[in-house]
């Protein structure tokens, strides 16, 4: 009994230590070089980091930029939709 | 040809008064959509009071698709997506009305004195961002996708989407060549 009980709680507080997620979507608009350019801009990436990702959200249509607090990631989105990004945050879906 | 280029520590943007006047178009309509009279308040948008007053102004997702695609929803759960707009699109708009509002300004100056326009080296980011506005709200009206470019280029000359959109395109040229010059 006592060990179940041990587990709920455990998986509940891995649930709420979940982080954030920052996810920005593809678009047929904003061009290559312009979100790479912002990617760059915003997050501080190399210019190869910002190039995989803007290609992973151009291939698979959506890719995690950033990870961390929820306060954090409002900020970025922000920051993505002041540049015209598409961009929206959830906590993480894995665990 | 118009395009950007660098001189000395200031960018020169090389367009025709027509141009300028079809940027200058463009930038007005979007500054009417984005509500430009909102925000001219004769009071100082520090004063706190003003603040309160607007903090308890209802603010709801718009209806029209080109604001959602500039203001769109930061979270898929509707009512995250409304606490967070509430406390957010203000600033946002405000953010995206005052570049607007400055490359009108040297827009205007550049129609008055016929000539290439100048544009601070401190501009040049509110310029790439403001052109990238524009394309975006073109393109929701164009419903612009992935095989656009070869509609537009089989478009018949007398089909009257096609001007819009050799403005769309124009534009992402306009953009690109900002860009290569800021990522040099």
């Amino acid at each position: 009994m006592g060990d179940t009980l041990t587990d709920v709680d455990i998986s509940i507080e891995q649930l709420l230590d979940r982080p954030w997620v920052c996810i920005v979507w593809d678009d047929p608009v904003n061009l290559m070089s312009y979100v790479t350019f912002v990617l760059i801009k915003i997050f501080s990436f190399t210019k190869e980091k910002a190039h995989d990702k803007m290609m992973q959200v151009h291939i698979e249509g959506r890719a995690v930029v950033a990870t961390g607090s929820r306060e954090e990631m409002e900020h970025y989105v922000q920051a993505l939709h002041d540049h015209g990004l598409w961009a929206t945050l959830q906590r993480d879906d894995k665990i | 040809m118009s395009d950007f280029s660098r001189d000395g520590d200031s960018y020169s943007l090389a367009i025709s008064i027509d141009e300028a006047h079809v940027l200058i178009n463009l930038v007005e309509q979007l500054l009417e959509l984005l509500g430009e009279g909102d925000f001219q308040h004769h009071y100082d948008e520090n004063d706190p009071f003003a603040q309160l007053m607007a903090m308890q102004q209802e603010v709801v997702a718009p209806e029209d698709p080109v604001l959602k695609r500039l203001l769109p929803n930061a979270y898929s759960d509707p009512e995250a997506a409304d606490d967070f707009r509430r406390y957010t699109e203000p600033a946002l708009r405000r953010t995206k009305q005052d570049s607007l509002r400055i490359i009108r300004e040297q827009l205007t100056v550049l129609v008055d004195n016929e000539e290439g326009g100048v544009i601070p080296e401190v501009d040049a980011q509110l310029w790439l961002k403001s052109i990238n506005d524009l394309r975006l709200a073109l393109s929701v009206r164009l419903e612009i996708h992935g095989e656009s470019f070869e509609i537009f280029e089989n478009m018949p000359d007398e089909d009257p989407q096609k001007g819009i959109y050799a403005v769309y395109f124009w534009l992402g040229w306009l953009q690109e060549s900002l860009l290569e010059l800021l990522t040099q």
